[in-house]
């Protein structure tokens, strides 16, 4: 009955949807590209455009210069255009459907700038992988200031306050927290291990030109860690001739924070360029807006600073190196604790964390020119960090000395349908961390093999598939293989899917840096002895499909998307705070899961007026003492809006909300004292909006605000009366603990 | 399952089929101009009133118009875009608007490389 029903339902819609189709004529055209170089024989051109005169229809080349293109009857002229070509308009002949073109080459590269209105968050169609480009205008919709802070605009991922005391901020994807996301800085993995909280800070966003997030298992070539996805920063190019040489940006809040940027570039010739890079960053205003006697974020100073340089050579050859060095000073707690004050009972509780980081990168690469699409690459990078806190009196220090090769080499089987990537890494973390007195250190060596197809013979299919094979120091070997797929039914529509498996080392202490803000012991559950903390790594099974839909409604374009991820844990450090007086971490036994779910829209309503609507359902439950509960402090359903526009004269108007809903909060300790039993935190609304005007270009201000309901989580911090005692808790957030922050600031360029 | 996903695929890709009504013309015209600072300009300049679309191809040279002919004209789009120093097939920009575009833009003269 039901497949009648779906089936008349079907031939009706067709019929409806295909009379406008049948009204129009097609007529199909198809032909050869190729292209005449100055020197030497004319050779077939693949991924030249070939488009329609109004540019309805259009299609690329595929490796053998072919194209097949379906254009109304009434066309009578396609444009065929490759870079580095002059474009060429063809006459269409009536009965002339197969076209022979030869495009003569232009007398200089010219570069091309694209200075066009983009969307600020694009998805690509094209990868086999789903990534949301978040660009440069995307950004720019939170004025401020550092990653995690650029995340609030995207419906994607989820920023919560790790604790009441320590004013960081952390991402969740996938309903997983931040550490199982890979984050790369130009595909070199950048914030892990100690950084993986507290790293998210250490890049201003005046740094970035664009990131790419994707969703689900990533590519077997970035290596073996990333469980919920990837997100990879791209920062400012020094030889991008359209970018500015200069760049300041200034911030100021009402909430005492100040914040100072410094971006230049230098082209010494078409071969060397390099960006040096400035970040100054003060919070030295003491603000407790909840009454509750502690900062709501503590007193600091940051400062980072990078250089860059990139080199072409000849023959293929590039070579790109950078330094960068972090130093940040956090002082906390109660509003009366100074510095290194002495931290006992009827003394004020303090918060303290000094960080030095630095860290040196290259990437060294050469493209075969007799060889086409042969390339051979090397990653380096070696990073130092050290992290000194104090959490009352609980003290936590921890250094961490990273060293991380990555070598590539990509070639293709015949033409472009087929490439192969396939090498070499190996990856060295020493860890030495010292939690109240307690050692705990660690050095792992991991080398690895890997190797990836990536298949893409037509518009409509393509396949990615890879594996990679590492051998652990302490866990032995392991195989990590991930698979991704797209398919394109129609031009505007895309389906992919993906499946990988992800395995990481818990860096228990630095994950949960936010529960150090409490009295809770620190406990575990060593069933491994001679692995890291005694316990197994984590490795986890992540499933995804995803679905984007391109339209055009009422002539203006938009577009629909929706995925559904489950990611599985065949083991997993669960993180136990059921009890109110302890941290607990063991061993999953049991299940562990994170299913998620989102659906997004995305619609220019009229020229220059862009909606953003997106829903997104988690269901988060791992084994907790052989009991499957919601995983704690995290909303299961979350529903955002955004609408940004755009005046002639360059005026911006953004404006974000969003609707968070209710979490799982274990007992904790009451108020009043005694245990307060497990409930539902309340759902929230929260409201962002920010205006910018630009004049001429190169000078902009901005003001905006967050937060603007002054919505606050109340009595964030429990037993704020003597935080000595085991009742003191600050790590339960589930809402914002600071109120309503009004900020304005300014960018300049010097083109 | 999968009908679902084709019935839902086709409702959205046709879904600009069922948006048509009558009073809306297509038409194409050739604008003067260089470049993807052209093309901004001249799209910023014909979404006038009235104007549901605009397209302009940087290598056609065509300004492509979605517009609602109860409420305005090719004529007066061209002549907000000659206004903006773009001359058309049926408006020319005077020199005085031709002087104000940016150097690489005078498409008259230059060619432009932005």
């Amino acid at each position: 009955m039901i497949s009648k029903l779906n089936k008349l339902l079907f031939s009706g819609l067709l019929v409806i949807v295909c009379t406008a189709a049948n009204a129009q004529q097609l007529r199909a055209v198809h032909g050869i590209v190729s292209g005449q170089r100055e020197k030497g024989n004319a050779e077939t051109l693949a991924g030249a455009m070939v488009t329609t005169v109004d540019n309805t229809v259009s299609t690329q080349t595929d490796a053998e210069g072919r194209f097949k293109l379906d254009i109304q009857e009434t066309s009578l002229k396609i444009i065929v255009s490759y870079v580095g070509f002059l474009s060429d308009t063809i006459d269409l002949h009536p009965g002339e459907n197969h076209l022979t073109i030869n495009l003569e080459q232009s007398r200089k590269l010219k570069e091309v700038v694209v200075k066009q209105r983009r969307k600020s968050t694009e998805m690509s169609m094209i990868d086999p992988i789903k990534s949301e480009k978040i660009g440069q205008r995307e950004l720019l919709k939170a004025a401020c200031c550092n990653l995690s802070e650029s995340f609030e605009t995207t419906p994607s991922v989820d920023v919560a306050f790790t604790d009441a005391v320590t004013g960081y901020k952390q991402i969740q994807m996938l309903g997983l927290a931040g550490p199982y996301t890979l984050i790369t800085r130009e595909n070199i993995p950048d914030t892990r291990g100690l950084a993986a909280i507290t790293g998210l800070t250490y890049t201003p966003g005046s740094f970035i030109e664009g990131m790419q997030l994707s969703k689900g298992t990533g590519s077997v070539v970035n290596g073996y860690e990333s469980v919920a996805g990837q997100i990879n920063v791209e920062w400012k190019k020094p030889f991008e001739e359209k970018d500015e040489k200069w760049l300041f940006n200034l911030y100021q809040s009402t909430q005492g924070r100040t914040e100072g940027n410094l971006v230049y570039r230098h082209k010494f010739s078409e071969k060397l360029s390099s960006n040096l890079f400035l970040h100054a960053k003060s919070q030295w205003a003491k603000v407790d807006m909840n009454n509750d006697g502690f900062m709501d974020q503590p007193l600091d100073k940051q400062f980072v600073g990078a250089n860059r340089w990139f080199w072409f050579g000849p023959k293929g050859w590039e070579i790109q190196g950078g330094v960068k060095g972090t130093y940040v000073e956090n002082t906390g707690g109660q509003l009366d604790y100074e510095r290194g004050g002495e931290q006992v009972s009827g003394k004020p509780w303090g918060y303290e964390q000094n960080t030095q980081r630095a860290e040196g990168w290259a990437k060294i690469g050469k493209m075969f020119q007799g060889t086409k699409g042969t390339s051979i690459g090397l990653q380096l990078s070696g990073i130092y960090h050290n992290q000194d806190a104090l959490y009352g009196s609980r003290s936590y220090l921890a250094t961490q000395r990273t060293f991380y090769s990555n070598l590539i080499f990509q070639t293709i089987i015949h033409n472009t349908n087929h490439v192969i990537k396939t090498g070499l890494s190996n990856v060295v973390d020493d860890y030495n961390e010292r939690l109240s007195g307690t050692p705990y250190a660690r050095t792992e060596i991991v080398p690895g093999a890997f190797a990836e197809y990536a298949y893409s013979a037509s518009d409509k299919f393509n396949l990615v598939a890879g594996i990679r094979g590492d051998y652990h120091n302490i866990y032995g070997a392991f195989a990590t293989p991930r698979l991704h797929l797209r398919y394109a039914p129609f031009k505007k529509t895309v389906f992919r899917a993906s499946v990988g498996r992800a395995q990481r080392t818990a860096n228990i202490f630095a994950e949960n840096l936010g529960y150090m803000a409490s009295n809770r012991g620190f406990l575990i559950t060593a069933a491994n002895p001679g692995n890291p903390y005694g316990l197994a790594p984590e490795i986890a099974w992540n499933y995804g499909i995803n679905f984007t839909q391109k339209f055009q409604l009422n002539y203006r374009d938009g577009a629909f998307s929706a995925d559904y991820y489950y990611t599985d844990f065949r083991n997993q450090v669960v993180v136990d705070v059921e009890d109110p007086h302890s941290v607990r971490f063991y061993n999953l036994s049991g299940v562990s899961f994170a299913s998620s779910l989102h659906a997004q829209l995305d619609y220019e309503i009229i020229h220059r007026l862009d909606l953003r609507l997106a829903y997104r359902w988690y269901d988060v439950r791992t084994t907790y003492d052989m009991q499957l509960k919601e995983r704690p402090l995290i909303a299961a359903h979350r529903a955002f809006g955004n609408v940004g526009y755009e005046t002639k004269n360059h005026w911006k108007f953004d404006y974000t909300i969003q609707w968070v809903g209710s979490k799982r909060v274990p007992a904790v300790h009451a108020h009043g004292g005694g245990i307060e039993a497990e409930g539902y935190s309340p759902s929230f609304v929260q409201m962002n909006a920010q205006i910018s005007k630009t004049f001429k270009e190169v000078f902009e201000i901005y003001l905006g605000g967050e937060n603007l309901t002054n919505y606050m989580q109340h009595d964030p911090v429990i037993g704020t009366s003597n935080p000595y005692d085991t009742g003191f808790d600050a790590s339960m957030i589930w809402g914002p603990v600071m109120g309503r922050n009004i900020y304005a600031g300014l960018r300049y360029k010097i083109f | 399952m999968k009908q679902i996903i084709i019935i839902l695929s086709i409702i959205f890709s046709c879904s600009a089929s069922f948006a048509q009504d009558k009073d809306i013309a297509t038409a194409s015209f050739k604008v003067e101009g260089n470049c993807n600072m052209c093309k901004k300009r001249i799209e910023d300049a014909a979404y006038i009133k009235g104007v549901k679309r605009a397209d302009w191809n940087k290598d056609s040279h065509q300004l492509t118009l979605i517009y609602k002919p109860s409420k305005t004209s090719p004529d007066a789009v061209l002549k907000s875009v000659a206004h903006a120093g773009h001359s058309s097939e049926k408006t020319a920009a005077s020199d005085a608007d031709y002087n104000k575009l940016p150097e690489c833009c005078h498409y008259k003269t230059n060619t432009c490389e932005h």
